[in-house]
């Protein structure tokens, strides 16, 4: 079964570091109903980890898995899901994933596996080096203080450069809870760089020379990736540039497709002009520049190349080149990554005197890609930032931190916007130097815990932009009004979701949005335009459940979830439809196993509900519903009084959040009281063991008194 | 048909596609300029009224009233309809800006950067943009067009026609954000 199955490298890995056994399973026999990803990630946490495993302990296990579409030509496919208990959950550790990308998950399927279970602790710091079958326990004493760089070439030098190293940064070593896993220069997984600092691990290195092979017809496989590559857009899947073309009806100047014609990658040697036809598929690498989206048209001049994870023609991490930065702060001149990542050291400022798009931006920026990067420090979603920014203006750090301790930060250059504050934040951080870094580098739930600042301080304030359990929102109501909550209350961490945000920000006329939500979801009442949000609805809680579950499924494949779904496109020809079947396609012909759309969906939503599981027994708490799916106060407030459901504002009403989570709990098939699945869900979806074991536990619906 | 026996109609068709690869729409008059080079007889008195029902027949082909009121044919597979119209009020910046804040406001609906106007297509400068927004100011006809700044200061323009002045602000101070918030 498992050899004459597609797609599937075929096995799953086991290091145990206490006791150095390695051992393999197969994939598909133990694992196909969960697909990969964060499936096997929950499923390994739910058979293996008891509750109440904290997430240092050496009983806590760390899976990266990565899925079917890894290391295919399948676009936009390179993930790799970091599946744990996670530090950074408060009031207490629970399950939580973070994702990579980069060239790490292909690499493991060219070696043959699907994915990589590590458990126990070792005696002495250790790296893993897997190399086809080879698998070996390293010594990493020597590696032990270094950065991540510096781990990353050294092992490369034994291994060959073409293999892909994860490794963790001193942070990672001392245990911060805010520490990364990071490969391919840029590709991190936040949050879980501790648990492997806890286990000893400063590394994964694998250099595989397999391939993935496909069970379906080529041609028709080469016809479906053509067909994809057709329907993609820029970064995000904005399906509309941003700006007005002879190949477009439409345009949006918030798009993150940037790459106009005429525009050079001025740093590139020699430079190098965009010419052509933007629709032009060879050329859809020059679509996205995500220096220029978040810096400014400035950063084109600065500009060498996109880089990104394997078979993706997007590149979303920019390679950047500014000299100056190495001339006045000593670091590398190149830098690369996105999103949050490349705003690292940017954040840190409230106001920068010149702007967000100033060359000092730019050199903020790159100054804490380089020091975060390397020292392996995570920023939960901008979080650190925002935490620092509120802690030092009202008073906070002034209070908590001794006299001495405070007086050494350098905070005039952080009033004046000097990016070389950065150079003693950072580290300070990373290294847990200090009060200040003790506390910092445990996130936000390290603020409630040593410095009895209340989560209520927190999610009354906008400004933090906190959500719950020691983490932010992640595209909620200011995006996408009641779908953006509900998708928001699900998780342990960020929700991470992007499958709604893709959608409502893709660059479509609102209308376009309604008539592709009325094919999709039922209704065009599906999606509101931003801003002017009308009651909850049926239609809005289905497109939240999709969000999710396609989220999962993304996570669980090995697809990028920063551009999929793909409901849109930029093509007049389609009615700027997309095809929201294409990951069941890829699936079917990938594994040979024939699936839909519905049958894709259900297996996503099966690890969906697994997380849920997981999450429920590890808090032992029978009311999901008020105890885990709570929004911030800040939600339902508005800064100049406007009431909910007026035009230009964000604010949600509560009673109508209430109904929101009603009608998200019964398209899930959820008791509407607690939110906890039902044994007729559980059953649904083929989890009638984890069904049997949360009613032996009295946490599913109607179990207690 | 012309002596290289090509046919009439899909002359005309063709003198608009070559326009649309060029990234222009163009009249009926600028077609049978281009018959005439191509050596067909466009000298009858109706060769015009011929010219404009061949060309609103033809089903490969749309047209669009421009800015001097006269049809403006293009092949939309080859030129869009937005960016035609754009190039066809680029002599008139006022028109060019305030159509342009009119068709965002209405169908995104949206207030646009001020700075977009700099940029490629339009390509105006800041004291051209500055000129156009002082003539919409003191014409009547323009006096849905206005302008909301955000909160780091940012300009953007919008129609009052499609968009409320508080629903316009809300929308900039989103749209200036969406690069922190990624
Ligand atoms: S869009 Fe960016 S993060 Fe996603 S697969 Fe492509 S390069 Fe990787």
């Amino acid at each position: 079964m498992a050899s004459a199955t597609g797609g599937f490298a075929g096995k799953v890995l086991r290091v145990d570091l206490s006791t150095g056994a390695v051992s393999t399973e197969s994939t598909v026999e133990r694992y196909l109903d969960v697909l990969g990803g964060t499936g096997i990630g929950y499923r390994v946490l739910w058979d293996e980890v008891p509750a109440g495993t904290g997430a240092f302990d050496p009983a806590n296990k760390i899976v990266f898995a990565t899925g079917v579409l890894a290391g295919t030509g399948v676009p936009c496919n390179g993930r790799t899901a970091v599946t744990t208990i996670f530090p950074t959950c408060w009031p207490k550790p629970l399950v939580g994933s973070g994702h990579m990308g980069g060239q790490f998950a292909a690499k493991l399927k060219y070696a043959g596996y699907d994915a990589l279970i590590v458990e126990g602790k070792a005696d002495r710091p250790v790296w893993i080096s897997i190399r086809n079958s080879q698998v070996q326990i390293r010594d990493a004493r020597g590696l032990w203080g270094e950065g991540i760089r510096r781990a990353t070439l050294e092992i490369s030098r034994e291994m060959g450069g073409e293999c892909a190293v994860a490794a963790i940064g001193q942070a990672g070593e001392k245990l911060a809870p805010m520490a990364i896993v990071a490969n391919s220069v840029s590709h991190s997984a936040g949050g879980v760089g501790g648990v492997m600092g806890s286990k000893n691990l400063k590394a994964v290195a694998v250099q595989g020379d397999g391939a993935v092979r496909l069970a379906g017809d080529k041609g028709e496989w080469e016809r479906l990736v053509k067909f994809h590559l057709s329907i993609l857009g820029g970064n995000n899947q904005h399906v509309v540039p941003s700006f007005p073309t002879p190949q477009s009806e439409y345009y949006n100047p918030g798009s993150r497709w940037v790459g106009e014609p005429g525009r050079r990658w001025g740093a590139a040697e020699p430079p190098v002009e965009i010419t052509g036809n933007i629709r032009d598929l060879n050329r859809i690498a020059y679509r996205t520049n995500s220096a220029a989206f978040y810096l400014g048209a400035n950063a084109w001049q600065y500009t060498v190349r996109g880089n990104g994870c394997t078979g993706c023609p997007i590149r979303c991490h920019t390679i950047v080149k500014v000299p100056s930065v190495a001339a006045k702060y000593g670091v590398g001149e190149m830098g690369q990554n996105t999103c949050a990542g490349l705003l690292f050291g940017r954040g840190f400022f409230r106001k920068l005197a010149a702007g967000d798009k100033s060359h000092t931006s730019l050199e903020a920026c790159m100054l804490g890609m380089h020091l975060a990067d390397d020292l392996g420090l995570w920023c939960n979603y901008g979080q650190l930032q925002r935490d620092l920014i509120k802690l030092y203006y009202d008073g906070t750090l002034k209070a908590k931190l001794g006299a001495k301790e405070y007086d050494s930060i350098p905070w005039d250059k952080y009033e004046s916007g000097d990016p070389a504050f950065l150079l003693d934040m950072i580290p300070r951080i990373a290294n847990r130097q200090g009060e200040l870094g003790a506390v910092l580098s445990q996130g936000t739930a390290g603020l409630f815990t040593a410095w009895s600042i209340t989560e209520r301080d927190w999610s009354q304030d906008k400004e933090t932009a906190y959500w719950k359990m020691g983490h932010p929102k992640h595209h909620a109501n200011e995006d996408d009004g009641q779908c953006g909550v509900i998708i928001n209350t699900q998780y342990n961490r960020d929700a991470q979701c992007h499958s709604h945000v893709n959608f409502v920000r893709n660059g479509l006329p609102l209308a376009v949005q309604k008539r592709l939500a009325a094919e999709t979801w039922g209704s065009p009442e599906a999606v509101d335009a931003v801003g002017d949000y009308t009651p909850a609805n049926v239609y809005k809680a289905r497109r939240a459940k999709w969000a999710l579950i396609r989220k999962e499924l993304h996570d669980s494949l090995g697809l990028c979830n920063w551009m999929g779904p793909w409901v849109a496109s930029p093509l007049k020809e389609r009615d700027y439809g997309g095809d929201d079947s294409l990951e069941s396609k890829f699936f079917s012909l990938a594994t040979g196993l024939k699936t839909n759309r519905e049958e894709l969906d259900r297996m996503g939503e099966r690890i969906f509900v697994l997380h849920r599981a997981l999450t429920q027994r590890d808090m032992g708490e029978p009311d999901l519903r008020s105890r885990h799916d709570t929004v911030p106060d800040w939600v339902f407030k508005d800064a100049n009084g406007a009431a909910p459901f007026s035009k230009g504002t964000t604010r949600m009403d509560r009673e109508d959040i209430a109904k929101a989570m009603d009608l998200f709990y019964e398209v899930m098939d959820w008791d509407r009281a607690t939110g906890a699945p039902t044994m007729e869900a559980y059953a649904r979806l083929g989890l009638q063991d984890v069904g049997r074991r949360m009613q032996a536990l009295k946490l599913t619906p109607g179990t207690r008194g | 048909m012309n002596s290289a026996g090509e046919d009439w109609e899909e002359a005309a068709a063709e003198a608009v596609r070559e326009a649309s690869r060029q990234g222009r729409a163009v009249s009926a008059a600028e077609v049978l300029e281009a018959l005439a080079a191509r050596g067909f007889d466009v000298t009858s008195p109706d060769a015009g009224e011929k010219a404009e029902a061949a060309l609103r027949a033809h089903a490969g082909l749309a047209c669009f009233a421009g800015a001097d009121g006269a049809a403006r044919y293009h092949d939309p597979a080859l030129l869009s309809a937005t960016y035609a119209g754009i190039m066809d009020r680029k002599a008139s910046p006022t028109l060019l800006m305030a159509e342009e804040i009119r068709a965002n406001s209405r169908e995104y609906p949206r207030p646009v950067p001020v700075e977009l106007f700099e940029a490629e297509p339009f390509g105006l400068t800041p004291e051209q943009i500055g000129d156009a927004l002082r003539a919409m100011a003191e014409n009547p006809a323009f006096e849905d067009i206005a302008f909301t700044a955000t909160s780091t200061g940012a300009v953007y323009l919008f129609s009052s026609r499609s968009l409320e002045p508080g629903y316009a602000k809300f929308l900039a101070e989103h749209a200036q954000n969406l690069a922190m918030n990624p």
